[in-house]
């Protein structure tokens, strides 16, 4: 997709003035990580920042994280090609969030358990095994899930700076790894922290003023003129079958719980905070931020839509006869549409709070998967555990060795689906047996080892999602797709939701049918520390 | 069902909400950072008397 823009007459509004902003920023907060690097005394300190996280400080954390530049950019391409029905996502998700903050549904427990990872929680409840097994699913999930972050990152910078050759990206986006890998390695969960803190802060204020920007720019009428010309009532009406129907805003509501109580980096939050109460607050308080982090990116690609739109040039290129938009060049339309309308200067600062949204999202999932492969990988097949110099040691080289496959998967393997499509289904790997064994696990107390092993094998049929697997399966599909009268694919959204219902039984069946055999002892223990107080 | 006055109405209310809270976390977030390097300077000065021990 080499397509040189300013040969068109879209000359980028990044400026040197842009790049200096977005240079000095990123070495500032690198100093900031290695500098803070004094203060970490232990492991915990490290994965979990000594557990000392007070309210506002976890809950910029908590919003720093999942409003990461892959967020964005995804989201991005869900506006740009859903209209405001996309809207509901982000509702469905502050939703969620809101009720986990008010019932502390799975989150409250996990504190009071004081695991340090999801894995953790499958020994206390299941054995050891279990533990392994969901530790190695849910990394290789996890892994799997930002290899494409540096391809997404790379489509950001290309689309603000207006760079065409793909030589030049890549070495922008070695230089910002090892940056990241300097920054995580040295300074761990307090760094986090800090570097979370600042991009919520110049990402926070800078997104809202690109909003009102945007709507200044196009104007409030105009925007909802063009979407209802191109998408008519689609782009609007989330159950519409023409654009994402109701099976769609079920599944939905269900990635929703997933990004907030059952997806390890947003866990990890809950796991760092002070107290359970401080867990509720920053749940109930973070729905905002899980709103908004959906919220403010697709209306940047709502409104890179009716940029592109109302411009023939554009529309001939971004958008084909039918109005479907090619995957890559969807994902390029919002960071394009930002470099024709901000100014030069302002535009730096929004690039580097999304490159620090980068960096902080790459931080955050190397910590997270590293110490599930130190904590529940490597140190359950030790006796005694390992110290805590080895699982800082370890997690360390955990990081470096991720830092390098995503590398090497980000800049090399070819991406050839939507971005959601491929960041939904390696995520549902674990996610659907993942929820599975913590509500079941903290919830029911005929839950067992066996019902845990065959809903966390279940999560893999979530790969039918993929067209290309369908294809693969289409013997068995083929007969089931005639019974309900399906021409093409099934959906997705379909798909992740027979997954997630044959998960749930084949956990209460497993269950029932091969209880436990540990001691009334053990389950009695753990009850009291999930009913003990703060 | 008016999805256009819903989704404007949604949008807007969203984004004061949001702007609020940045305003309230920024500034509450400062007095937490300084508290954590408090608590985390005298973990670590507690560490180091009981390694010397």
């Amino acid at each position: 997709m080499d397509i040189d823009f300013a040969n068109l007459g879209f000359d980028t509004n990044f400026s040197i003035l842009d790049w200096i902003i977005v240079i000095g920023y990123l070495i500032t907060i690198v100093c900031i990580g290695v500098y803070i690097r004094k203060y970490i005394a232990s492991a915990t300190d490290f994965m979990v920042a000594g557990r000392g996280l007070k309210t506002f400080l976890a809950i910029a954390t908590m919003i720093g994280t999942e409003l990461g530049l892959v967020t964005v950019m995804y989201s991005s391409q869900k506006g740009f090609t859903g209209g405001f029905a996309a809207f509901h996502i982000a509702f469905a998700a502050a939703i969620v969030t809101l009720f986990v903050g008010i019932s502390g549904f799975i989150v409250v427990p996990l504190r009071r358990l004081k695991v340090m990872t999801i894995p953790e929680f499958y020994q206390v409840r299941f054995g050891r095994d279990v533990r392994i097994l969901g530790g190695i699913i849910l990394a290789l999930s996890g892994i799997l899930n930002m290899g494409m972050f540096l391809k997404a990152g790379s489509l950001f910078v290309t689309g603000v700076t207006g760079m065409t050759s793909e030589f030049h990206l890549k070495i922008v986006m070695t230089v910002l790894l090892c940056m990241v890998l300097l920054y995580t390695t040295l300074g761990g969960m307090v760094s986090v922290a800090i570097l979370d803190y600042i991009q919520f802060v110049v990402l926070s204020f800078s997104l809202v003023f690109a909003s009102l920007m945007s709507i200044k720019y196009l104007g409030w009428d105009n925007i909802i003129d063009t979407v209802t010309r191109e998408m008519g009532q689609s782009g609007f009406n989330p159950f519409d079958e023409a654009g994402f129907g109701w099976s769609y805003v079920l599944w939905m509501f269900f990635m929703g719980l997933v990004s907030c109580a059952v997806w390890q980096t947003a866990v990890i939050r809950a796991c760092s905070a002070k107290s359970t109460s401080i867990v509720r607050r920053i749940y109930t308080l973070s729905s905002v931020g899980f709103l908004i982090r959906f919220l403010i990116p697709y209306f940047f690609g709502i409104c890179a839509l009716v940029f592109i739109a109302n411009n023939p040039t554009l529309k001939g290129i971004f958008l084909s006869a039918e109005g479907k938009a090619n995957s890559d060049l969807s994902l390029t339309a919002m960071p394009f549409y930002l470099s024709q309308i901000l100014p030069a200067g302002f535009i730096g600062i929004i690039s580097a709070g999304m490159l620090a949204a980068f960096m902080s999202t790459h931080d955050s999932y190397l910590l997270c998967w590293s110490s599930v492969l130190t904590q529940d990988v490597v140190s359950p097949w030790f006796k005694n555990g390992l110290s805590s110099k080895v699982r800082l040691f370890l997690t360390r080289v955990f990081i470096v060795a991720i830092g390098i496959f995503i590398l090497v998967w980000g800049l090399w393997y070819p991406l050839e689906q939507d971005l959601w499509d491929y960041m939904a289904i390696s995520g549902a790997i674990y996610s659907i047996g993942g929820f599975a064994l913590l509500a079941f696990g903290l919830y029911w107390k005929r839950a067992s080892r066996a019902g845990a092993y065959l809903a966390l094998l279940t999560g893999f049929l979530a790969l039918l999602g993929l067209s290309k697997v369908q294809q693969l399966c289409s013997p068995v599909l083929d007969p089931i797709k005639k019974v309900f009268k399906i021409e093409d694919d099934i959906p997705s959204a379909v798909i992740g939701l027979i997954v997630l219902a044959l998960a749930i039984i084949l956990m209460i069946v497993g269950s029932l049918l091969l209880p436990d055999k540990r001691g009334r002892a053990t389950l009695m223990k753990l009850r009291s520390n999930l009913d003990g107080l703060d | 069902m008016d999805w256009i006055k819903i989704w404007t109405f949604f949008f807007f209310l969203s984004l004061a909400i949001f702007a609020c809270l940045s305003i309230v976390v920024t500034i509450g977030g400062l007095f937490n950072i300084r508290s954590l390097f408090k608590d985390l300077s005298a973990a670590k000065q507690k560490a180091e008397q009981t390694d010397r021990r």
